[in-house]
């Protein structure tokens, strides 16, 4: 026997039950199948808890310079036990607000393992027995997972991924990062504020890779001024696992090998994305190394199949997975004869990213070499904080907003920041690039004086030579 | 009255003469010389983004002429009230763009007529016989279809018909992208056969027949209609002998095609009734000479003759 649906998302991270609710949205009967929580790594495993936890670490931070401020704060200690316990209790909190709005839209969620059995059917293995599902559109959302070193496993203990080091046990006394995108920069950040000895070991020539070379410059020097070791070009040959430690042999730029003894070690060299054993293969969807192949709202090769988020092309990020699984939802409606929705695929230069290490990191578009090599007559400006009244009035006059234009028709190709809250900042970016602003526009709003903001309206101005405050 | 009829997203029509464009857009419109009105929407709700106005921007007309998409209303004389009663049906979109741009043709460009007589009786025969075996495929070739195959093949073959006169240089055109003049509820639109070359006949049918059902219900998506090398014109099936059509700018040259009929006609120095056709070809005098024009005209005219080689 089978319960008939229209969609069934496999998957229930925040691009599968964004996905759900919009179909529950556009009155399409709806299931999602979940293995494990719902939310997905992003709410339970990733994006909130290490939010959670880098709070606790800027709170140290603050305390420790309390002095700057003219404050005293004696005594002061982490206790680890409790700032995972916290970052555990937004997880849970915020997986309980999933299950809550699944509720809400009338979304049947099924616990257990999917596999695709082609025709449209879908078989859950879960707790209790297995039961199939059928459905005319099926969304495969069931995102990614940490890519292991070749030569080295994590095992948990002493080898770490995201996950392990989310949830420590112990303190790190020592502690080797490998990869500098986003999720190692940001554990190297928690636990260099948190007392441990940091060392992050980077293969391509700078750190944050995928960011503005001048960004990525500024954070080295900032980190290195923190304490932590830092290593670009380099890569790590092996690691032995003792009683006491693990030994890593470090390859550097000049070809030297370095040993070290690290009490942890923290794996962070990419995500794979979790295709394999869903049924996907003998049902002739079409994938790249493991990367669903679709079009831009989603469709695979086979009808019917859908894909959204990291198993999919990247960037590997919930807010693109989450607006992919809208974008494939009012697709499928308008497949099931919605004429009231009109999809539009994404523009994937319009992707904002943000790195919360300290100081933080956030960027959209094109970087200045990006859209140099891109053909592009670039106009770049670049405003330091410490022109900015507020971030000096906050003690964070460090980092900077750089801008990218297009000099011949002054559209806005990339705004690249670092420093603090610019994660909330570059959203201001965001809109104006996606409504496909100029320099003009950027030029005429009003900002609100003393913020942080006036330096998004100062860099388009520096961009043109017309900075106010430098 | 709907520029493009009643698409999901419908552009401008709808909100009377108010754009919908992204700052963007509308710049890179100004820069390129394209005229907003005539551009459809791809965004939310229909609004112009930078990507409508670059497809446009192909078949941008001379920045100069363009640059005053409001002119259309001062290319006509006032005209005075006599008393006749009449009825004011304010221009669509497509009525004025038509107008700003013939205009602007006949004004800019200075046109040369070369007309030729060309035998049909092979071609139908083949069309005929292709039609028979093609059948099963439920296609059925048109004589336009095969002529806009002609028209390719000759600009293929005499590439200085192919061109685009720019101001300061020629651009010579490395494929045949024939517009086909298509007669819309709207007005005059001209769905684009792209690299009609190298297609099949057979292609070309399906594709002409797709495009002009899409004219026909106002939905033809910019790219569809915007850019082309050549244009053809046909009034044959209202039995008009022979016209001069005014040249689709930038292009720099249309093909005016008549009715195709049973004529007295020469034959081995003796008389004879052959179906005959007469096509004038208007070409941009600044960029074609009379003598390449004139080679055109007989590739033409050779390749409907002998129209096996259309099917190569």
């Amino acid at each position: 026997m089978s319960q008939q649906y229209d969609v069934i998302v496999l998957g229930s991270g925040p691009g599968g039950y964004v996905a759900a609710i919009r179909c529950a949205q556009l009155g399409l009967k709806t299931a999602i199948v979940e293995r494990e929580n719902l939310g997905g790594i992003c709410l339970n495993w990733g994006c909130i808890p290490t939010k959670a936890l880098l709070r606790s670490a800027e709170v140290l931070h603050q305390m420790k310079h309390a002095a700057d401020y003219g404050l005293a704060a004696d005594n002061i200690r982490a206790d680890l036990d409790a700032v995972v316990k916290r970052s555990r209790g937004v997880a849970k909190q915020l997986n309980q607000g999933v299950t809550h709005l699944m509720k809400k839209n009338k979304i049947a969620v099924h616990m257990g393992v999917g596999t695709l059995k082609g025709g449209g059917k879908l078989e859950v293995a879960g707790d209790k027995g297995s039961e199939t599902l059928s459905a005319r559109h099926i969304i495969v959302a069931t995102g990614a997972r940490a890519r292991d070193l070749p030569f080295a496993k994590a095992d948990g203990k002493r080898i770490w991924t995201y996950r392990h080091a989310m949830t420590p046990t112990e303190m790190p006394g020592k502690l080797l990062v490998i990869g500098s995108g986003a999720i190692g920069i940001e554990f190297a950040s928690f636990y260099n504020d948190m007392g441990a000895e940091v060392t992050v070991v980077e293969m391509m020539d700078r750190v944050v890779p995928v960011e503005d070379a001048d960004v990525s410059a500024f954070l080295e020097k900032a980190l290195k001024k923190q304490g932590m070791t830092i290593m670009t070009g380099a890569g790590v040959e092996s690691l032995d696992v003792g009683a006491g430690g693990v030994k890593a042999r470090i390859k550097s730029k000049d070809g030297k090998i370095t040993e070290g003894n690290y009490s942890h070690v923290i794996v962070a060299v990419g995500i794979v994305p979790n295709t394999e054993n869903i049924g996907l293969e003998a049902l002739g969807v079409a994938a790249e190394r493991g990367i669903i192949a679709i079009d831009g709202y989603g469709r695979t090769n086979v009808p019917g199949i859908w894909a959204i988020g990291d198993v999919t092309p990247g960037p590997w990020l919930a807010h693109k997975a989450s607006h992919e699984g809208v974008t494939a939802a009012e697709a499928i409606a308008q497949e099931l004869g919605n004429r009231d929705v009109h999809p539009h695929a994404m523009d994937k230069r319009n992707i904002p990213g943000c790195t919360y290490c300290h100081p933080q990191v956030a960027s959209v578009g094109l970087t200045e070499a990006k859209a140099r090599e891109a053909g592009y007559e670039v106009k770049a400006g670049t405003f330091p904080f410490i022109g900015n009244g507020k971030a000096i009035a906050l003690g964070e006059a460090e980092g900077f907003i750089k801008t990218v234009f297009d000099a011949k028709t002054g559209e806005l190709l990339g705004a690249h920041m670092v420093g603090a809250e610019v994660t909330e900042l570059i959203q201001g970016y965001v809109v104006g690039k996606t409504l496909e602003t100029t320099e003009a526009e950027l030029m005429a709003t009003v900002f609100p004086h003393p913020t942080l903001s006036e330096m998004l309206h100062e860099s388009v101005l520096a961009a043109y030579g017309r900075a106010l405050h430098i | 009255m709907a520029v493009r009829g009643a698409a999901p997203a419908p552009a401008v029509a709808a909100k009377g003469d108010r754009i919908v464009a992204s700052p963007l857009a509308k710049r890179i419109a100004a820069d390129r010389g394209v005229d907003l009105a005539a551009v459809k929407g791809s965004g939310p709700n229909g609004r112009i983004v930078k990507v409508d106005v670059e497809s446009a921007g192909t078949a941008a007309p001379a920045p100069a002429a363009a640059a005053k998409p409001a002119a259309a209303a001062a290319l006509a004389a006032p005209v005075p009230d006599f008393g006749i009663p009449f009825e004011a049906e304010k221009l669509g979109n497509v009525r004025k763009v038509i107008a700003r741009r013939l205009t602007e043709a006949k004004q800019t460009i200075p046109h040369i007529y070369l007309t030729v007589d060309v035998r049909l009786d092979a071609l139908l025969k083949l069309r005929g016989e292709l039609n028979k075996a093609l059948e099963a495929d439920g296609i059925k070739l048109s004589v336009n279809d095969l002529l806009i195959k002609a028209l390719a093949k000759a600009l293929v073959r005499v590439p200085k018909c192919n061109v685009s006169f720019a101001g300061e240089e020629l651009r010579k055109y490395s494929r045949a992208d024939i517009s086909v003049a298509v007669a819309a509820p709207s007005g005059l639109i001209t769905p684009i056969i792209v690299d009609a070359a190298t297609k099949a006949v057979a292609q070309i049918s399906t594709e002409m027949k797709a495009l002009a059902d899409k004219a026909r219900e106002g939905k033809l998506q910019p790219h569809e209609y915007q850019g082309g090398t050549a244009s053809l014109s046909n009034l044959g099936m209202f039995g008009i002998k022979q016209f001069d059509a005014v040249i689709n700018p930038p292009q720099a040259m249309i093909l005016a095609v008549g009715a195709g009929e049973q004529r007295p006609h020469v034959v081995d120095g003796a008389l004879a009734v052959a179906t005959v056709m007469s096509v004038t070809g208007s070409f941009d005098h600044r960029a074609i000479d009379g003598a390449d024009g004139a080679q055109l005209m007989q590739a033409f005219k050779s390749l409907v003759e002998n129209p096996l080689g259309l099917l190569a």
